[in-house]
């Protein structure tokens, strides 16, 4: 709501200039958005034309004697209505206009020019709320020693309220006033309206056929005569944000911004009949707004119908058959209350928003239904020549405000934290107009009709707070002493991100809502999958499954600037109906650990991301994990891709990217992996007590082992583990070779076998016969042969 | 020759000898051919039963010394070859110590993981929990039981992404405040920090994402005050921008909250003068909050009679973005590793 300072001058002794008033209502009411004045410009005269030449060299451009108080200058002047014998506004050289436009003497084409006749758009309002296309003329009367903007009524100052749905009362001039008043502890002076009604009665009956209009008022009034506004109107409308149209017009729109009841004018003369009823639209009853354009109506639309036909769509818009025209002479006011709900949903639906729909879906005070009514019918006889006819026509099925909210003052101290007095309290109350009765400490409050929000012992605490000033409640700590942590799940995944940026690599945050073709990038399963029903664009539509799409576009993206080694991971989300997976999923390519002048490059392969996922599983006490190669991932590598598996449950999987991927997405080899959370964290390990260090050496045995290329190294320590007994403490790989002497489908592998026990030294004897035993087994199941290392 | 004259000409040339060598296995030749059984020693020593008896003490004694001597001087020697080949291979391994090291990589945690932790640990020393919960909320927790039933004119605040009439994104991390009050069953205090992902249905700009993280606090008891909400908000603004901030609380409208404030923090790039940032009224605005609506709490099964607290929220990408001057949201969601980078 932009509010000018002069309008709330009329209700309130303002003594303050508008930073401190602006500075004070942001922290007692409501934030105020902008300040500003209405014509930001200086050194500004009121001309008078003298005489006008045609400039010798441009036929559009003229050559203007003006006349001010310090003499008679020489003006060159562009507009079409640039006239001899017109008042005008002259910036004068050394006048800076707005967008720091610096007015000097200057020659255009060749003659002098010593200042510029200015339109108001050159001094700043905006073109949607004044004529643009020439030069403003004074038509006031003036001399040559008054400041235009006074005579214009447009030295005046502009502040911005921001209001929030509990505040329908800021929608209005008045109660912008009234707040102000408190704020300043100041006398709020209402005004009044006088109507001289004549002996003709006003014709209209009215009928409301829907609880959804609760109030309808009216007046009629004849023989009104359409010219413009008054200057301090169309000034005000200026400074509200409104164009000014003519004074039927102009007059209902200071209305309501002075009172915040829309009211809305018809031409009475083009009604079948003096009659007006209020009822819900028929489906899909057609009704041509003042736009000129046809609606289809719902059933949820209220309308304003005479003799059936509807006349206006009830508090949004008028009708274009019953509008205001220059020939208009008997007009019906309206000053109604329509329900918030259905304004809304109708405005919504039309995508119709106005200045009246926006104050009737926050809510109207019903005791300025007919104050409005009034002070519109006062305004129309004095601006328009108007006659009002007798009585208002009404129906109000409105009741009074008449529930009280009780609150004592121990529990507005108790819930702001302070130690305010009765007295406190009371005055606050009384600025604000609330009416109430004290028992003891207890307030029986009843509010005004224009604060309608305040309905909970809350919304009285809120006002005493804001009132006193929150400046004023004192710094303290909630005494409730409690156990503060983190659950040992949130401990859990902290270590995670702890050891996955401790080995490298970067943490990143992508969105959850992607494009719907990708989604199904890394996923095995076929899921179903979530979608929004009105995405803001298709790159953001369905929630992902994984991160790992995500992941690879964060990787191109670096790549795509030079960054060739990236190592990301992020903790992200499969999104399931009722079920939000966590997954740790991660993307790495380039260059692990790179020190160029030593050429010692590791490039990134399956092992080493294998090696960083297994230090995090040590680290996790994750044990007996294994790896089983799989070709589920179709956008993975089919013979580098491995799920990761403890006993039968599936942890998740790390993989290459497939060749045609890397084509798909230009990357070099590219290595995903992705485990379960939950999983991990259920599978995961606790020491429960420390583990005898053995005091006896333990002794290692060396094996090669030539097999078919196929059999997995997994495989062949699993059924020698089987073979041995529990002297044999490990078994594991450290070399794998191919080629001679061995056949090209033969691979060979060398184990380091380490045996021991806590309690004694083994025999060699004891060992001999365990490798033996080992041997025995696996040439039995894959046909090996012990090669001489 | 006088036969004494000989012994001290051959001490004299063995000890030039030793002198002259720089090998340890060739001074342990030069001592094997002086001092060995078929040394010039051993043959002077051949030469004493030639002597006449008198003379022959004072010639063993004499060679005798003179081979002690040339031993000390090996030894002598052998130490300063050892520290001749010490000195060499220091030599040979001194290094450019200029020269780059061997890279270990550095990863970080993303900013707003570390925002938010940081934030988490200053509420856990005041005795808070961590509450999270799931993304895809139903309308009731999202929005009913929180005081904003359909129609009201605050939905529009927040525009929503729906999945399905009664499901959708959730648009604060609300209903989490909500899940923890129902699982209480009303009757137990609540001090809770509730981290998470939200969305609205904003196009993306500088300013604005559709998807972002916030932090909510609850506190829920007999006797909590908005001045205890002060207090608490005080300590996590120095935390977070210094000890010399001051808050200021004015008013402010959330269904959720009633009273509610919007929460200024004094400017910590002007200390409060004045500049862009704050766009010259020595505030920012960071977050808001309130006492929390009796409706949110009977919602929820908390007697409001009986119970009262305070809540609050705050965007966690508004944060990092004042604290470290970020002008534009989206940096956090590219993951151009030489932002990512910056924060360790
Ligand atoms: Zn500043």
């Amino acid at each position: 709501m932009k509010v000018s300072i002069n309008w709330l001058k009329d209700f309130v002794d303002v003594d303050v200039d508008i930073e401190t008033l602006s500075n004070l209502f942001t922290l007692h009411s409501a934030e105020i958005e902008e300040t500003t004045k209405l014509i930001n410009a200086t050194n500004l005269k009121v001309g008078f034309v003298t005489d006008i030449k045609k400039h010798e060299n441009a036929d559009t451009l003229n050559v203007c004697q003006v006349k001010t108080n310090e003499g008679t200058h020489q003006i060159i002047c562009g507009a079409p209505n640039v006239q001899e014998n017109q008042h005008v506004i002259v910036a004068m050289p050394g006048a800076v206009l707005p967008g720091n436009f610096k007015i000097k003497k200057a020659k255009i084409r060749g003659v002098e020019s010593n200042g510029m006749i200015c339109s108001l758009n050159e001094l700043g309002v905006d073109k949607s709320l004044v004529d643009a296309s020439g030069i403003h003329v004074i038509k006031e009367a003036c001399t040559l020693y008054d400041n235009p903007l006074e005579v214009l009524n447009l030295d005046d100052e502009v502040m911005t309220v921001h209001v929030n749905p509990n505040r329908p009362d800021l929608l209005s001039i008045m109660g912008v006033a009234i707040d102000t008043a408190a704020i300043l502890d100041k006398e709020y002076h209402p005004k009044s309206y006088t109507v001289n009604e004549i002996k003709e009665e006003n014709p209209i009956d009215i009928t409301l056929n829907t609880p959804y209009c609760p109030s309808y008022y009216t007046r009629v009034v004849k023989d009104v005569v359409i010219r413009e506004s008054p200057r301090f109107i169309k000034s005000r409308l200026i400074a509200a944000g409104m164009r000014p149209i003519n004074n039927i017009v102009d007059i209902t729109n200071y209305v309501m911004l002075e009172t915040g009841q829309p009211l809305h004018a018809f031409d009475l003369d083009s009604l079948e009949k003096e009659e007006i009823t209020v009822r819900l639209a028929k489906d899909n009853e057609s009704f041509k707004t003042l736009d000129n354009k046809e609606r289809l109506l719902k059933e949820d639309d209220i309308v304003i119908t005479s003799n059936d036909i509807p006349i206006a769509l009830g508090g949004v818009m008028g009708g274009a058959d019953s509008e205001i025209t220059d020939q208009t002479s008997r007009i019906i006011i309206e000053s109604a209350i329509f329900d918030e709900v259905h304004i809304r949903n109708t405005q919504k639906r039309l995508d119709l928003r106005s200045e009246a729909s926006t104050r009737f879906e926050r809510g109207i005070d019903p005791n300025r239904t007919k104050l409005a009514l009034d002070m519109c019918a006062s305004l129309f006889e004095k601006y328009a020549d108007a006659k009002t006819l007798k009585n208002i026509k009404k129906v109000d099925n409105i009741k009074p405000q008449s529930t009280e909210i009780s609150v004592s003052l121990e529990k507005i101290n108790k819930t702001l934290g302070t130690s305010y007095t009765k007295k406190d309290i009371t005055q606050t109350l009384d600025k604000l107009f609330f009416n109430y009765t004290t028992n003891k400490t207890t307030f029986n409050i009843i509010p005004p009709s224009h604060r309608l929000q305040i309905e909970t012992y809350q919304d009285i605490i809120e006002e005493v707070g804001r009132m006193l000033g929150y400046k004023n409640i004192p710094s303290s700590l909630p005494e409730t002493v409690s156990v503060g942590r983190l659950s040992s799940y949130q401990i859990f995944k902290r270590n995670i991100k702890h050891h996955m940026t401790s080995l490298g690599l970067n943490e990143v945050k992508t969105y959850a809502l992607i494009k719907d073709e990708r989604v199904h990038e890394f996923d095995k399963d076929s899921q179903r999958t979530i979608q929004v029903n009105r995405p803001m664009s298709q790159e953001h539509k369905t929630l992902t499954l994984s991160p790992l799409p995500n992941l690879i576009d964060v990787v191109k993206y670096n790549k795509a600037r030079k960054l060739s080694d990236v190592f990301i991971f992020e903790l992200g989300k499969n999104y399931q109906k009722d079920n939000e997976i966590e997954l740790l999923s991660g993307t790495l390519t380039g260059t692990y650990d790179s020190v160029d002048w030593q050429s010692s490059n590791k490039t990134i392969d399956f092992y080493l991301v294998k090696g960083l996922l297994e230090s995090l599983f040590e680290k996790l006490n994750l044990n007996q994990i294994t790896y089983h190669p799989t070709n589920a991932y179709k956008n993975c590598h089919p013979g580098q891709t491995a799920l990761i598996k403890q006993g039968d449950d599936t942890l998740g999987f790390i993989g290459k990217i497939h060749p045609k991927y890397a084509q798909t997405h230009k990357l070099e080899d590219t290595f995903v992996f992705e485990l379960d959370l939950k999983e991990m964290y259920n599978n995961k390990t606790a020491i429960t007590q420390f583990n005898e260090i053995s005091k006896y050496p333990s002794i290692t045995r060396d094996i090669a082992l030539v097999v078919d290329d196929k059999v997995l190294a997994s495989e062949l320590l699993e059924s020698i583990k089987k073979a041995s007994n529990k002297t044999l403490k490990t078994a594991t790989v450290f070399d794998v070779y191919h080629g001679e002497p061995l056949a090209e489908t033969q691979k060979s592998l060398a184990i380091k076998l380490t045996f021991g026990l806590k309690d004694r030294t083994l025999e060699t004897q004891e060992i001999e016969e365990q490798v033996a035993l080992i041997l025995q087994a696996v040439k039995r199941k894959y046909d090996a042969e012990l090669r001489s290392i | 020759m006088d036969i004494k004259q000989k012994v001290k000409d051959l001490l004299k040339e063995a000890k030039e000898q030793v002198a002259a060598t720089d090998l340890m296995h060739n001074l342990n030749q030069v001592k094997a051919d002086y001092l060995g059984k078929k040394g010039p020693f051993s043959g002077l020593m051949r030469h004493m039963k030639d002597l006449p008896n008198e003379e022959k003490p004072t010639f063993g004694k004499a060679v005798n010394t003179a081979k002690q001597e040339l031993k000390k001087a090996i030894e002598k020697q052998r130490e300063v070859i050892k520290e001749r080949q010490i000195q060499a291979k220091l030599e040979a391994e001194t290094i450019d110590v200029t020269l780059p090291s061997r890279q270990f990589r550095l990863g970080n945690k993303h900013l707003l993981t570390q925002i938010i932790e940081h934030i988490e640990d200053l509420f856990i020393g005041m005795g808070y929990e961590i509450k999270e919960g799931p993304e895809v909320e139903i309308d009731e927790y999202n929005f009913e039981k929180l005081n904003l039933p359909k129609n009201h004119p605050a939905r529009d605040m927040q525009d929503t992404f729906y999945i399905t009439e009664d499901t959708l994104l959730r648009t604060h991390t609300s209903p989490v405040q909500v899940r923890t009050m129902l699982n209480n069953n009303g009757n137990k205090p609540i001090k809770i920090i509730c981290p998470g992902i939200v969305y609205r249905r904003d196009d993306d700009d500088a300013t604005h994402s559709h998807q972002f993280m916030q932090i909510e606090g609850l506190v829920v008891d007999e006797k909590t005050t908005m001045a205890d909400l002060k207090g608490t908000l005080e300590i996590m603004a120095k935390e977070l921008f210094g000890e010399q901030r001051k808050i200021r609380l004015r008013p402010d409208y959330f269904p959720f909250t009633e009273p509610s404030v919007e929460v200024d923090v004094s400017c910590h790039n002007c200390g409060g003068d004045g500049c862009h940032i704050c766009k010259q009224t020595g505030w920012i605005e960071v977050l808001g909050a309130g006492m929390v609506n009796n409706n949110v709490l009977k919602a929820s099964g908390y007697d409001p009679e009986k119970y009262q607290g305070f809540a609050f929220g705050v965007g966690v990408e508004r944060l990092a973005m004042l604290k470290y001057k970020i002008n534009d949201i989206r940096d956090f969601y590219t993951n151009d590793q030489r932002f990512n980078n910056q924060f360790k």
